[in-house]
């Protein structure tokens, strides 16, 4: 009797075990996990703290209204001022959990470069959100690595364009830059860019003081002294506005036509001490004031939300997390209408990626036969508007993703040199994008 | 022609006063206690924070000129809270023992303030620029500084000066000098040797605390704020001499000068300058530019 009892109760167990696991491959999950990579503290914060609240808004109401396919988004958030060796760490302890199915990483282009391979070799699904870098996809082509934003090459050759439609005439110029891969690529990106499309200009100053660097006032000091007619620096977070702070005071924005290219992220904070006319880039199409952000009504909820809950508005780091998300959200939809509702797997989702096109709160985001992103880039100025206490953006151009991005397959810093001073003829002028 | 350089003169200086803050704090402890204090560099943060916080507080209230007044205070009450309590419960145990213990303590001691410092202040940056705004600005060979630049500089000689006063001229001075002399000798003849101890550690997180408070206007606060400072700290001291005030001040003014000049004509060295000067100073002189052997070290 007691033997027939073990048989059945481990007939029982077998059976109940095979159902479970039937059910884990059909069924859906109860939740599906996202890793979610930013910068949550440290100078950086300033620039990856608006993406984690963007984050937040827009899981809680994709989980509102029913979620992915049914299933609520479970955020882990993993803080990116743990260094690379530690976010890789953070990134293989989630990966091997499979509940978490889609890592959204990372902010740092450094962190993005050390993660893909990562990804690869682990076939995580991973949608980089912020990493701008032109070298993601230069040497190496990925399965599971697909970038929801522009690169380096779009977003600074969009600066110089807008640069070389305000003051077609200027001589020198000055690059003062963080000194990693982002900001050397932008240092190489510009120099390029000012060499095919305008050969005369000299480079008087080139700086690449350290990331994080509490101080710039010595390089501000050689920025004036070098007097060049423009400025170029893709500072951001708080090395962007400490170096606002430290720049307005001596007159740097006033002896110079600066470009800031990721100055919209900070003008809520420091911009009032910005003069009107320095140029400011959006590194994408995230800018919340812009003429398609405002058109959709669920852009204008989501920067209301967003204004509410964090008593600001957002910025356009905040966008590029938002976009990612509802990217990733649409890449589901997609690769459930592909499997019928069957639940997809990993390599169900990167396949359903490839090739995507989805609207985006600010614009449209594709994703290429490379994996790479096409995004539109809007390029203005500092205009003071008596409705904000900060200034916002004026003389807006939306310049078009394929305009300014080097197509599928091509040398990136190859395709700046072909560039012909003529296609200045052709790119939208300063105000067009209203 | 000088007027080129009058520039470089100016940063090189406001650069090296913020470093000279810091290393002669370093140096005065190590030349009192014999302990190199790896946690030296968190008084300076913490200078910069709570400056930042108290500045912040009474410029909210309208009395922005107040805001002065922190960067005083603060490393005042950081001082008078931290130095004794730290001095008397941690360092004590380790005076005379070996240099290895003594540096794995104050590590520890360092990474427990640097996650005190973000337990209390958090981890994102501050900023709170009002004394600067305060004080307006100059022209100096065509460029526009900062007056609060320009009196750090003054502050860093006060500083430098009162040190050697206070050592050369006062009551308390010479205790200090007679317990680094010989503390044997110096206990034989009466002197509270424990209190002199806790006094110039005391001073030296003020010391400290003041360089992160000063910083504060000029820079953006955030965590690794401290662990940036003392490597630089540390090479200052190193190529001044340990236990050497005027070596620090000389030290900070090389550096200082060394680094501006990197920005200036090769900023691709500006990150090592630093330290290109110190290995260069420790080749031909191993103690130092102010250091020697078995000599008294104050």
């Amino acid at each position: 009797m007691t033997s027939l009892k073990a048989i059945a109760t481990a007939l029982l167990l077998i059976l109940s075990a095979a159902i479970g696991s039937a059910s884990a491959q059909t069924n859906k999950p109860a939740e599906i996990g996202f890793g979610i990579f930013t910068f949550t503290s440290g100078p950086a914060a300033a620039y990856g703290m608006p993406g984690r609240n963007a984050a937040e808004l827009v899981i809680n109401q994709i989980n509102a209204s029913g979620g992915i396919g049914g299933v609520p988004i479970k955020p882990i958030y993993v803080d990116e001022g743990l260094g690379t060796d530690g976010v890789i760490a953070e990134f293989r302890r989630l990966a091997s959990d499979n509940a978490n199915q889609v890592m959204i990483a990372a902010l740092s282009s450094a962190n993005c470069l050390a993660l893909a391979p990562v990804a690869e070799q682990l076939q995580m699904p991973t949608f980089m959100w912020n990493c701008d870098t032109h070298q993601l996809f230069l040497k190496d082509s990925y399965k599971y690595v697909y970038r929801t934003n522009s690169s380096t090459v779009p977003e600074f050759v969009a600066d110089v364009l807008y640069l070389l439609s305000v003051d077609p005439t200027f001589k020198t110029i000055a690059i003062i830059n963080p000194d990693y891969a982002f900001g050397r690529d932008a240092g190489l990106i510009v120099k390029e860019t000012l060499k095919a499309l305008k050969p005369d200009v000299e480079i008087v100053a080139e700086l690449y003081p350290k990331l994080g660097s509490p101080s710039y006032n010595t390089e501000i000091s050689r920025l004036v002294s070098a007097q060049p007619n423009v400025i170029f620096s893709n500072f951001w977070g708080a090395d962007l506005e400490n170096f606002v702070r430290q720049a307005a005071p001596r007159e740097l924005f006033a002896r110079s036509k600066v470009i800031l290219a990721l100055g919209e992220s900070a003008l809520q904070h420091v911009g009032t001490l910005l003069p009107d006319g320095v140029i400011i880039g959006v590194i994408g199409d995230g800018y919340w004031l812009a003429p398609d952000a405002q058109r959709k009504p669920q852009t204008r909820a989501f920067v209301e939300s967003y204004r509410q809950r964090f008593n600001e508005y957002p910025v356009f780091p905040s966008f590029k997390m938002a976009n990612t998300l509802y990217a990733v959200k649409a890449v589901y939809e997609k690769a459930l209408a592909i499997n019928k509702d069957r639940w997809p797997t990993r390599d169900d989702l990167v396949a359903a990626a490839k090739n995507l096109k989805t609207d985006t709160l600010t614009g449209t985001l594709s994703l290429r036969e490379d994996n790479d992103g096409l995004v539109d880039q809007i390029v203005g100025v500092t205009k003071k508007d008596p409705a904000y206490p900060f200034p916002v953006m004026g003389e807006m151009v939306r310049y078009p993703a394929t305009m300014v991005t080097p197509p599928a397959g091509t040398d990136p810093i190859a395709w700046i040199e072909s560039l012909k001073p003529s296609i200045l003829a052709t790119v939208p002028k300063p105000g067009s994008y209203k | 022609m000088i007027a080129n350089y009058l520039p470089l003169l100016v940063d090189g200086l406001a650069d090296a006063a913020l470093i000279f803050f810091v290393a002669v704090g370093l140096t005065l402890v190590f030349s009192v206690l014999r302990i190199l204090n790896v946690a030296h560099g968190s008084f300076y943060a913490l200078g910069a924070y709570l400056s930042v916080v108290i500045g912040t507080f009474l410029a909210g209230r309208g009395w922005p000129v107040l805001s002065l007044g922190a960067l005083v205070i603060s490393p005042l009450l950081i001082a008078l809270m931290l130095g004794p309590l730290i001095e008397r419960t941690l360092l004590r145990w380790t005076y005379g023992r070996p240099e290895a213990l003594q540096i794995l303590v104050t590590f520890g001691l360092f990474l427990i303030l640097e996650d005190l410092q973000k337990l209390v202040f958090g981890v994102q940056p501050y900023s709170q620029d009002i004394s600067m705004q305060l004080l307006g600005t100059s022209h100096i060979g065509g460029i526009v500084y900062l007056n609060y630049q320009l009196l750090l500089i003054v502050l860093a000689v006060m500083v430098g000066i009162f040190l050697r006063l206070l050592l050369k001229k006062s009551r308390i001075g010479k205790l200090i000098v007679a317990v680094v002399a010989d503390e044997e000798l110096a206990r034989t003849v009466g002197i509270d040797a424990p209190r002199v101890f806790l006094l110039a550690f005391s001073i030296g997180v003020f010391l400290a605390a003041l360089g992160g408070a000063l910083a504060s206007p000029t820079i953006g606060v955030a965590p690794g704020l401290g662990a940036e400072i003392i490597v630089l700290a540390f090479a200052v001291v190193a190529i001044g001499g340990l236990g050497q005030i005027e070596g620090a001040a000389v030290a900070a003014i090389l550096v200082g000068f060394t680094r501006a000049a990197a920005i200036y004509f090769a900023p691709e060295f500006q990150p090592v300058a630093p330290y290109l000067v110190m290995v260069a100073v420790l080749i031909f002189r191993p103690y130092g530019l102010f250091g020697s052997i078995g000599l008294r070290r104050i």
